[in-house]
């Protein structure tokens, strides 16, 4: 049986790991699990995130050893930030729909 | 790519110029009193970034302003020729300054059209907030 909400939740929770872990030692850890050779959809979506957060970080880091263009470092926080909370509101929305099922009386 | 995020490439883009239209009104103002200093313009160009298919503003070029420079009656001075006249700059202080004021104006205009897609951007993401 296909479980949306289910599959939503193991999404939300690779999204976790590939923020956590380095890109090609996830996919190798992921793989198995997903069952399948290509990365999934959430899985890239994650690690697109995690490397727009990273390049935020690093954007952060040269503006503070004073080195960087600073219209480049806000362009970059802009951009993390607004991604963060896109997946923060992706995120929020699965989360709430899981909780709804949960809550479901049988 | 997102719109959003073109447009914030833009208008970062735009205000990058418009920076270093001011570090060029800066430099001339800093050489007004130098002599035979020749006032620097920049020209902006506008080019197509064929993986995000947007234009965005770059600087072009610089060239010397062919005005002529201003001589002034100073035998004292260890620049003057036989008749006893310097060579000044053609730097004039009011052009800098209205040219410094007209980059600070694009450079806000660039700066607002950042907050304002990123304000479309959260109102956006508010949809899904309920």
């Amino acid at each position: 049986m296909k479980f949306p909400a289910f599959q939503a939740a193991q999404s939300y929770n690779l999204a976790k790991t590939a923020l956590k872990s380095d890109a090609p030692g996830a996919s190798a850890a992921l793989s198995p699990q997903t069952n399948q050779v290509k990365p999934s959809p959430a899985f890239e979506a994650a690690h697109n995130l995690a490397k727009t957060v990273a390049q935020r970080e690093q954007a952060a880091q040269s503006m503070m050893a004073g080195g960087a263009d600073p219209h480049s470092v806000v362009q970059a926080m802009a951009a993390a930030e607004l991604a963060v909370e896109t997946a923060v509101t992706a995120r929020d929305k699965v989360v709430e729909a899981y909780q709804e099922l949960i809550r479901m009386p049988v | 790519m997102n719109p959003f995020a073109k447009i914030s490439s833009l208008a970062v883009s735009g205000m990058r110029a418009q920076a270093h239209r001011m570090q060029v009104v800066s430099e001339n103002i800093a050489n007004v009193d130098t002599h035979g200093y020749q006032r620097k313009l920049v020209t902006f160009d506008n080019v197509f970034d064929r993986t995000s298919g947007i234009s965005r503003v770059e600087i072009d070029r610089q060239y010397l302003d062919p005005a002529p420079r201003e001589e002034v009656f100073d035998p004292s001075h260890p620049f003057a020729n036989e008749e006893g006249y310097v060579v000044m700059s053609n730097v004039s202080i009011m052009t800098e300054f209205a040219d410094a004021r007209e980059a600070n104006r694009s450079y806000d205009a660039g700066l607002e059209i950042f907050q304002q897609a990123r304000q479309m951007y959260t109102s956006l993401l508010d949809v899904l907030r309920r």
